[in-house]
């Protein structure tokens, strides 16, 4: 027997979907009510998602131990937030020096150093199944985190705080497909505008398209009107390759943002940017390679032990 | 009866809707990772009739969209839901062939979840919503077809347990 629906059952599909289609027009319209709906259902669910943290780490640190082999997550934990501390501090220190040095050069110019951040750890991470990319963390208002502030790992940018509540915040991650930020390659200072693309890379659109850019560039968010959302200076990737089309209309790149956005465990919101703009002090160094020893073997034949010398060289023969 | 009966399924959905906030999403697991309440809805709407299912999605439609990472406007979710579980309930009213065979209600939940999440993806570019890389979406959209092959016919049971329960032991499987 198949279903061949009657009035009130009609009536009833017909009345549902006019009431969804009327909670997104209310939404779009931005009725307040709507927006208090989700800012009271987190609050509500940030305690839970807590306890669920604290729940699941076991697992997931098992199944992290099983692809790690051997490496303890709990080893990795700490070194990786000792590591993000240290990194942390020296990108305060960078910034400080490049201050400094504007203070040299322009000697009516003080300043303070630093951005005054506040760390958080990562209690949530978005489900990737509704096509965003977030992570909620376990510091809000209370720690006076507010939207619209930077977000930074060790590495460099992170994201963007979405919305804040009192004991946690949403953080919109840069390989949001809806993320935009202005950015400029270090050193030759050009910019553009970065997109999220859902996974570790962006695309990188130049404003200009006469101007060059390289594989290798770092590049770096420009800042905004107070430092919200973003302050200036931030590292956010690096360029892997360039699309130069002839007759394109804008020339355009991939970016592999620093940040491993599947990695996060502590993060830190920038309150209060620093008084000046770093610049390209934040440009993480380039690799150097290591010299490699070359060992020059000079065999005489008949004598009794070859002699060998050794040298440090950049080559190896 | 059955208006009345679909209220107490109400518990069911939140305790779902809390493990999909506080556990499943804290897993991490590759490739996307699963939408429990999505999956349960389906399989719960593919046990009803009809209305209950259209019911069905709206009540787990509006859950997902009080969540804090769904990035459409609340209703989006709750329109592909109310839809996706209506058709579903649809296809398998009446005919024992799908609703008597755990298989093909597998099967029917796993096109539902990839279906649903290609309405929502298309509604939302229609609202302006960003959705990436077409290679990033289809990972995800394959992630969930293979998640949701796993994690249904584990779950099956329990859903068409609890569904017995509370609309009678015809719907048990």
């Amino acid at each position: 027997m198949r279903y061949g629906g009657d009035n009130r059952g009609r009536l009833l599909i017909i009345v549902l979907l006019v009431t969804s289609l009327f909670l997104i027009t209310l939404d779009l319209r931005g009725v307040q009510v709507i927006d208090g709906l989700r800012t009271g259902t987190q609050t509500a669910l940030t305690p839970v998602q807590k306890i669920g943290s604290w729940v699941v780490s076991p697992f997931r640190n098992f199944i992290s131990d099983v692809t790690h082999l051997g490496r303890t997550q709990n080893q990795m934990e700490k070194l990786r937030a000792e590591n993000d501390k240290l990194r942390l501090a020296l990108q305060n220190r960078e910034t400080a020096d490049a201050q400094l040095k504007q203070l040299k050069g322009v000697l009516n110019l003080a300043g303070t150093a630093g951005y005054k951040v506040v760390n958080a750890k990562v209690i949530s991470q978005g489900s990737s199944t509704s096509f965003t990319q977030t992570i909620t963390i376990d510091a809000g208002t209370t720690s006076g985190i507010h939207t619209n502030m930077t977000v930074l790992s060790g590495y460099g940018l992170v994201g963007v705080v979405k919305y804040a509540y009192a004991n946690s915040a949403l953080v919109q991650l840069a390989s949001d497909p809806a993320f935009k930020i202005g950015a400029r390659i270090a050193g030759t200072q050009q910019i553009g505008i970065l997109s999220g693309q859902g996974t570790r890379k962006g695309v990188l659109q130049l404003l200009d398209n006469t101007t060059q850019v390289r594989k290798g560039d770092a590049l770096l968010a420009r800042g905004s009107q107070n430092g919200r959302p973003f302050v200036p200076g931030v590292p956010i990737g690096e360029v892997t390759s360039v699309d130069n089309s002839p007759g394109a209309v804008t020339q355009t790149a991939d970016v592999k943002f620093y940040s491993n956005f599947s990695t996060l465990g502590i993060v830190a919101v920038v309150v209060s940017g620093s008084s000046a703009d770093p610049r390209d002090a934040l440009v993480p160094p380039k690799p150097r390679p290591t010299p490699l020893p070359t060992v020059t073997i000079y065999a005489t034949p008949g004598a009794v032990e070859p002699s060998s010398t050794s040298t440090p060289s950049p080559k190896t023969k | 009866m059955s208006l009345r009966r679909f209220f107490f399924s109400f518990p069911i959905f939140f305790t779902v809707f809390l493990l999909q906030e506080a556990f499943v999403t804290q897993m991490r697991l590759p490739a996307g990772g699963i939408n429990l309440l999505l999956v349960v809805a389906l399989i719960w709407a593919a046990l009803s009739t009809p209305e209950i299912g259209a019911l069905t999605g709206f009540g787990a439609g509006l859950m997902m969209d009080v969540s804090q990472t769904s990035p459409g406007p609340m209703g989006h979710w709750t329109l592909v839901l109310i839809v996706a579980c209506y058709a579903i309930a649809f296809l398998g009213y009446g005919d024992d062939n799908i609703r008597g065979n755990p298989i093909n209600i597998v099967f029917l939940t796993t096109i539902g979840v990839v279906a649903a999440q290609t309405v929502f993806l298309i509604l939302g570019m229609m609202l302006g919503q960003e959705i990436g890389s077409v290679k990033q979406v289809l990972l995800v959209l394959a992630g969930s077809a293979f998640w949701t092959a796993i994690i249904s016919p584990l779950i099956l049971k329990v859903v068409s347990y609890f569904h017995a329960i509370i609309f009678g032991e015809r719907s048990h499987i």
